[in-house]
């Protein structure tokens, strides 16, 4: 049987020493701000009813990693034994994985960097060129293990062979061992403890166990979950709340919106060219721009990856991955537009519009996939950027015919009438939901703050226009309905923005049990009764 | 590179030690690649004889940096610019090796020609060393070259006396030998902790063991002001007023002993046969004695009888009031002859004494609720397990699982002797005194022989053990300061080992240099002052005006790793070899710090692991230089011979001879090399005899050490002594032949000092000592309404690691390294959010950094982790990071009877308009 790798971690032991940490790095030859394995001090209550407590974290080498099946390369893998491992050779630097993990355990350094500005003989010694602009992560010291294998050694019992976090540990906090084998050091602490699973409910099954009771000669009061009241979490120092990432900036979203409205507007296009409702030349128009568009958010998406010369490895994952089909869908779309503009045929509209509705449901699950982004994990997700995505596209047809006046827009106006409602309806629910779907007060503040915004100028105004436009005869009723279609647009790109860049904060820790211990109400009771 | 690391297995990997703390040595191996070291890892080697599995802790992995750091200073330099002060620019020049010892030893040959004391007897070369001992982990033979130069001033304070566990120094050594106390850590099942950063501060061992008691089931109430990492990892906090535990503990002694029923909850046994609680007490407050035998009597309860403290006693009395005849022996050989005095049992004096300290005027005191003081009590009551016994290596001994833990804010300065007291007594109440389970010492530095503190316990007639007391009588007192810190003098209790200068209030010679005190000596500046890996202007109390001193010694030679704010105001700089450069052999294991408790003993090596980064020298290699260059070889050989490497290295006894040739200087190899023989032939009988290279081969040797040895009271009870409590007659007598000699020679500026040699120490309101202080500067005092206080960085502290980065990324996750620690709702109060710049006031200094908003802090209290406000060590001057060292101040006013005072000031605190 194949062992399964994994780590109890007894928050009864950690002291926040940091020497796992700081074990790891020399371990690990991890260069300055990186941390495979971080120790978070963690308080919780008030004054004077406070505990505090010292959180290891890092990648949990889940059972069911998110992070696995969302990279486009296949450089993230998951072994037999469960060792989720990196290849950094592989790897475009996408940063899918790092935005799939709820787990904030990985990290792309973009350029080396040395702890005194210039390289120190042991730093150039031991630096990973390798490892530069791609994801890194923890490795479970994955060469130890595998040497112990060839060995016959047992990593987590001889020291030597263990992970570097978990020998160093000075506290005998931090163990490493084979969950497969009942017998083995995590598999009895896991059986004779309380422990828990930090976010099990995302089902990802992570393989730290932390340990959290005390033992029955000191009796404890009733564990309870850390504080994750909006106060609370609204603190950005408190090391429970997730911060922003980092990984998908301006360009990601970029790519979204552009991809999204011109995805959009080729899925509109193709329809409308079906039913006849669009002539060629206007098909013809709006595909070269929707093209253009799309070309250029594919760019902003090559910019931001680490290893861009590696970047046609975005398609050898096609088997799991919504970017891996996202560029599939690319390669599908660009012939059959170019063959819809030479030899125009209904079949070729179809072949477009499917192709672009299909570009678009993948950015949708694309974003969604980013399970370790609440407010991107949300179930209404994948259908708002589908939905959005097709108002955009209806709105920039609506405005391209208003530009070229290549013909009557009602079609569009209803579309976007149609659209802005059943978007309008989604975002509504997206907000309304926000807080029970995890995402924190600080992401939902970024949402809230634009989203009278989107409702006024992306969602209800462009109906309104639409609408008018239609009930209105000559010049201005174009106007009104070209004018929708740019609020449209202009709506979608404001909340895929601020979801991407701004509401993106990473799920932060959980600490669903409170060690025992604290002072105040929260001190564990006395062991006697009163004298 | 790829980054390709070779197999585990064909790793090399070279053994050291890393002793950068009190609380090591602990082992570790180098990894080498290519004549560069890469990485660092425990020696697993000593995984299952060593009390922290022989792990290292998070400083040792910054060992790496230390050494590539490109700040270093990379080879010897000397000052060009005469003016010395902060801002002055030193003009360091670089020289060679020769000319820099040259320099050196050309100044010191002058001082032997002019000679080794000046006119006032005080030494002319003076010298620091950083804390707690450990320096000489690193210092190879210089230790030889000082004792070969001949008086040294070993008594210019880095920082002790508020940085060390001072008053438990003194008070420890006297009552159970123990210069630093322990729980049994191993055994203990409740620890009332006062303030101790055991989490923080224990090293290794300190967290293993601790680690394994919490999960076996040891409950820690911890009682202090901010709820630090031991605080965090304890079933209780009890937010206490700074300042104010001897009133926690005293009132923890009331409920034991007034509220309860003491003589069913007590070890009756242990207070009646093992402290000197029986012993009668006469009227003028000294021991009733027998007046042939000069013995202390106790009343026989079961005849009547008054009898020597020896004598068949049946039923001694702990209470009552007795008509009793027989002498009392006061100070200065005063006798007072009585035929029919009232004496009391010193117990009954302790119940009388303690009565008012009732668990209500505990809670005004210290703010903690009277029935959770009455809680506490009554838990450790329980959990002492009075009269049971357990087994220990097939000897049967009291097992008492309780103890009490004090910090260094609560056994220092004001209320140390208070706290150091109640801490004792409340362990011998219950029996828990160096006994399994219970309160142990863990190594002697003040009595001798310092390698065995079971050796030390000798009679002193009185029938409990001899202390080494300086003397106060007429004929001994040593009037004149032998050194600038007058411990003999001043200290009776500082003894005058080779520890003394350092614990004697080392802060002395700074305020002292700053304005002599009435009545007292002249004191010339030394001619030469070494610093060698100490930092005293940024260390010290009052870190700013200690560095003002500094620049006005005339000339100054620091051993130098990078520019510090120290060495900026140092004539030459020695870069000496670092941690990993280096080769040493030093012993391990027995006992010793807070929890190395170990099970076995014997040597470890540290060694040069790569090739060198700058020119720098082993300090062996220095030393022998040095010694040479002076003159003193001759000496300097015969000091090595004698065991200042460590070892003696002849023993006719034992049979060996591996000494030195003392006219001829020795190359470092050769030195360790005899010193690596003499350590094995002693550790084994001379049944294993290895050189240096098998030790740079193997990393340490060991034998077995008993663990009964961890227990001084089968010790105690051999020799049929007692502890010295409650009644600390001898202290009394002391303190007046003291103030007699003082006043004799018109000093009256330590008379509030004399007033602590209480023989049961009376409570005073502790706190207004630190705010009344503000006035004696002409403050007001409620312009300072705060608490400022300090707590152990374990990533940071002595290793000089404040200007290593990784030490700094990976500290940054703990709360309060990034600036001064407020509590959440009084930050609110004033105006200040997460992440501000705060100006911290005290009447005396100004410091300045980030507000970090916590819940875990008393509402008047903030708090600075470690010591920073560095302005001149590379790296460190850029962390905008506050120190408590710039607040606190340097003043006899807050200076208690032992000489120390407490890391603590009375602040205001406010957004920094600056």
């Amino acid at each position: 049987m194949s062992p399964r790798y994994g780590m109890v971690v007894d928050l009864n032991r950690c002291v926040g020493c940091q020497t796992c940490a700081i074990a790891c790095k020399h371990a690990n030859d991890t260069p300055p701000g990186v941390q495979w394995r971080r120790v978070l001090d963690v308080e919780r209550g008030t004054y004077p009813d406070v505990e505090r407590l010292f959180l290891v974290t890092g990648c949990q080498h889940c059972a069911e990693p998110p992070c696995v099946p969302v990279c486009p390369t296949g450089a993230t893998r998951q072994r037999a034994d469960g060792l989720v491992t990196m290849d950094y050779d592989t790897c475009i630097g996408c940063g899918y994985c790092a935005v799939a993990c709820p787990y904030q355990a990985r990290t792309i350094a973009h350029d080396t960097g040395w702890y005194y500005g210039e390289p120190t003989a042991q730093e150039a010694r031991v630096a990973h060129d390798e490892r530069v602009g791609v994801a890194n992560k923890c490795t479970f010291c994955v060469e130890r293990v595998d040497e112990a294998a060839a060995l016959g050694l047992t990593p987590g019992v001889d020291l030597e062979y263990t992970p570097a976090c978990a020998a160093s540990c000075i506290a005998q906090a931090l163990h490493f061992g084979d969950f497969a084998d009942p017998d083995s050091n995590v598999s009895r602490l896991a059986s004779d403890n309380a422990s828990f699973q930090m976010h099990a409910e995302l089902g990802t099954d992570p393989q730290i166990r932390y340990l959290y009771d005390v033992p029955n000669a000191t009796p404890g009061r009733p564990a309870e979950a850390a504080d994750t009241s909006d106060a609370a979490m609204s603190d950005s120092e408190n090391p429970l709340v997730g911060p922003r990432q980092t990984f998908w900036d301006a360009r990601a979203a970029m790519n979204f919106t552009l991809g999204g409205l011109s995805g959009g507007a080729m899925a509109v296009a193709g329809l409308a060219a079906l039913f006849g409702m669009l002539g060629a030349e206007a098909l013809v128009e709006i595909y070269l721009v929707a093209a253009v568009l799309m070309a250029a958010g594919l760019f902003f998406v090559f910019l931001e990856i680490g290893r861009k010369l590696r970047f046609l490895y975005v398609l050898l994952r096609p088997q799991s991955s919504w970017m891996t089909r996202e560029t599939y869908a690319v390669a599908v779309l660009y012939p059959a537009l170019a063959l819809d503009v030479l030899w125009p045929h209904p079949a070729l509209h179809a072949a477009v519009a499917l192709a672009g509705a299909a570009f678009l449901y993948c950015q949708a699950r694309i974003l969604f996939a980013g399970k370790g982004i609440p407010a991107w994990r949300a179930p209404s997700m994948p259908w708002l950027i589908a939905l959005s995505g097709l108002l955009e596209g209806a709105g920039a047809v609506a405005f391209l015919i208003k530009v070229m006046g290549t013909g009557a827009a009602a079609g569009a106006a209803w579309a976007i009438v149609a659209l802005s409602l059943a978007t309008g309806v989604l975002w509504q629910r997206y907000r309304r939901t926000a807080a029970a779907r995890g995402i924190g007060p600080l992401a939902r503040a970024e949402i809230d703050a634009v989203a009278p915004l989107v409702t006024v100028f992306g969602h209800a105004a462009p109906a309104l226009l639409c609408l008018a436009g239609l009930a209105i005869a000559g010049p201005l009723s174009a106007w009104a309905i070209g004018l929708g279609g740019v609020l449209a647009v202009a709506g979608g790109a404001l909340w895929k923005f601020t979801v991407i860049t701004r509401a993106s904060h990473q799920q932060g820790f959980a600490v669903p049990m409170m060690p025992t211990r604290g002072s105040g109400t929260r001190a564990a009771p006395p062991r006697l009764e009163p004298i | 590179m790829t980054g390709t690391a070779p197999k585990i297995a064909d790793r090399k990997k070279v053994p050291v030690y890393c002793y950068q703390c009190v609380a090591g040595p602990d082992l570790m191996k180098v990894e080498v690649e290519d004549g560069i070291a890469t990485r660092i890892e425990s020696n697993y080697d000593i995984a299952d004889r060593h009390p922290g599995g022989g792990r290292v802790c998070v400083k040792a992995y910054g060992l790496i940096q230390k050494t590539y750091n490109p700040n270093r200073v990379a080879q010897p330099m000397k000052r060009t610019n005469p003016k010395k002060g902060r801002d002055e620019d030193p003009g360091f020049v670089p020289i060679s090796w020769d000319e820099a010892l040259d320099i050196v030893a050309a100044k010191m040959r002058g001082i032997r020609e002019q000679g080794v004391a000046d006119e006032q007897g005080l030494p002319r070369l003076a010298a620091s060393f950083g804390g707690g001992g450990t320096p000489t982990q690193y210092m190879g033979t210089f230790p030889a070259f000082l004792s070969a130069w001949g008086p040294v001033d070993l008594g210019f304070g880095g920082g002790q006396g508020v940085k060390c566990y001072h008053s438990e120094h003194l008070y420890g050594e006297l009552w159970h030998r123990a210069f630093i106390v322990s729980p049994d850590t191993p055994y203990c099942n409740y620890v009332i902790n006062c303030g101790n950063n055991v989490e923080a501060s224990g090293g290794v061992a300190g967290v293993w063991r601790q680690a394994d008691a919490r999960v076996r089931g040891l409950k820690r109430v911890q009682v202090e002001p901010h709820l630090s990492i031991t605080g965090a990892m304890s079933a209780e906090w009890l937010p206490i007023r700074p300042k104010t535990d001897a009133a926690f503990l005293f009132a923890l002694i009331h409920r034991i002993l007034i509220e309860r029923d003491w003589r069913e909850v007590c070890d009756f046994e242990f207070i009646s046969n093992d402290t000197t609680s029986p012993y009668l007490v006469g009227p003028n407050g000294y021991y009733l004695r027998e007046p042939e035998t000069g013995k202390p009597l106790v009343r026989d309860l079961a005849d009547g009888r008054d009898k020597p403290f020896d004598g068949a006693i049946a039923e001694p009395a702990l209470e009552g009031a007795y008509r009793v005849p027989g002498i009392e022996k006061g100070p200065d050989g005063a006798v007072w002859t009585h035929d029919d005095a009232e004496a009391r049992p010193a117990f009954q004096l302790l119940l009388d004494h303690v009565r008012g300290f009732t668990p209500e005027w505990a809670e005004a005191e210290c703010d903690v609720p009277a029935e959770r003081i009455r809680r506490v009590a009554d838990e450790y009551l329980a959990h002492a397990l009075v009269g049971e016994t357990i087994e220990i290596e097939g000897r049967t001994l009291p097992f008492r699982p309780v103890a009490v833990m004090l910090g260094k804010g609560v056994n220092n300065g004001w209320g140390g002797y208070q706290t150091c007291w109640a801490r004792t007594l409340l362990a011998a109440l219950v029996g828990a005194l160096e006994v399994p389970g219970g309160t142990l010492g863990t190594a002697v530095k003040l009595n001798r022989p310092a390698y065995n503190r079971h050796l030390t316990v000798r009679s002193q007639g009185d029938g409990i053990m001899d202390y080494p007391f300086n003397p106060t009588t007429r004929e001994d007192w040593s009037a004149k300061p032998h050194i600038r810190n007058a411990y003999r003098t001043l200290v009776p209790l500082a003894a005058d080992s080779a520890w003394s200068p350092a614990l004697g209030p080392a802060h002395l010679p700074w305020l002292f240099q700053k304005k002599l005190p009435d009545a007292w000596p002249e004191q010339a500046k030394p001619a030469m002052w070494i610093n060698y890996r100490t930092n005293p202007a940024i260390s010290s109390w009052n870190a700013p005006e200690v560095a003002e001193r500094i620049a006005e010694f005339p000339f100054t030679v620091s051993f130098a790793y990078t520019r510090d704010e120290t060495n900026h105001m140092a004539d030459i700089l020695l870069p000496e070899a670092t941690d990993l450069e280096s080769l040493q052999l030093i012993q391990i294991g027995s006992t010793k710090f807070t929890e190395q408790f170990w099970t076995h003993q014997g040597w470890a090596v540290r060694q040069p692991v790569a090739d060198p980064v700058v020119d720098c020298r082993d300090i062996t290699w220095i030393a022998t230089e040095l010694a040479r260059r002076v003159g003193i070889l001759e000496g300097y050989n015969a000091a090595i011979n004698r065991g200042a490497a460590g070892a003696r290295l002849a023993d006719e006894k034992a049979g060996y001879d591996f000494s030195l040739d003392v006219a001829e200087p020795h190359p470092v190899e050769a030195v360790w090399d005899a010193v690596a023989k003499a350590a094995s032939h002693d550790l084994t009988g001379g049944e294993e005899v290895h050189g240096i290279d098998w030790f740079r081969e193997n990393g340490f040797m060991l034998r077995p050490f008993p663990q009964l040895d961890w227990y001084l009271y089968p010790t105690l009870k051999e020799q049929g002594l007692r502890f010295e409590m409650p009644y600390q007659e001898r202290l009394m007598r002391h303190g007046a032949e003291l103030a007699e000699r003082l006043h004799e020679i018109g000093v009256n500026w330590w008379d509030r000092q004399l007033d602590e040699y209480e023989p049961l120490p009376g409570y005073k309101p502790f706190p207004d000592i630190w705010a009344n202080f503000a006035s004696e500067v002409g403050e007001d005092p409620d312009s300072y309404p705060l608490w400022a206080l300090t707590a152990r960085s374990m990533q940071y502290s002595w290793g000089a690691n404040v200007g290593i980065p990784l030490i700094n990324e990976v500290a940054n996750n703990i709360a309060g390294h990034k600036g001064v620690i407020v509590n959440r709702a009084t930050a609110r109060k004033l105006g200040i959010a997460d992440g501000d710049r705060v100006a911290i006031e005290s009447p005396t200094g100004i410091t300045r950094g980030r507000a970090v908003l916590r819940e875990g802090i008393r509402p008047d209290t903030v708090l600075m982790i470690g010591q920073f406000d560095h302005w001149a060590t590379p790296f460190a001057k850029d962390l905008d990071l506050p120190s408590l060292n710039s607040l606190t101040a340097l003043s006899l006013s807050l200076t208690d009877g032992t000489g120390s005072g407490a890391d603590l000031a009375r602040v205001r605190l406010s957004r920094d308009a600056g």
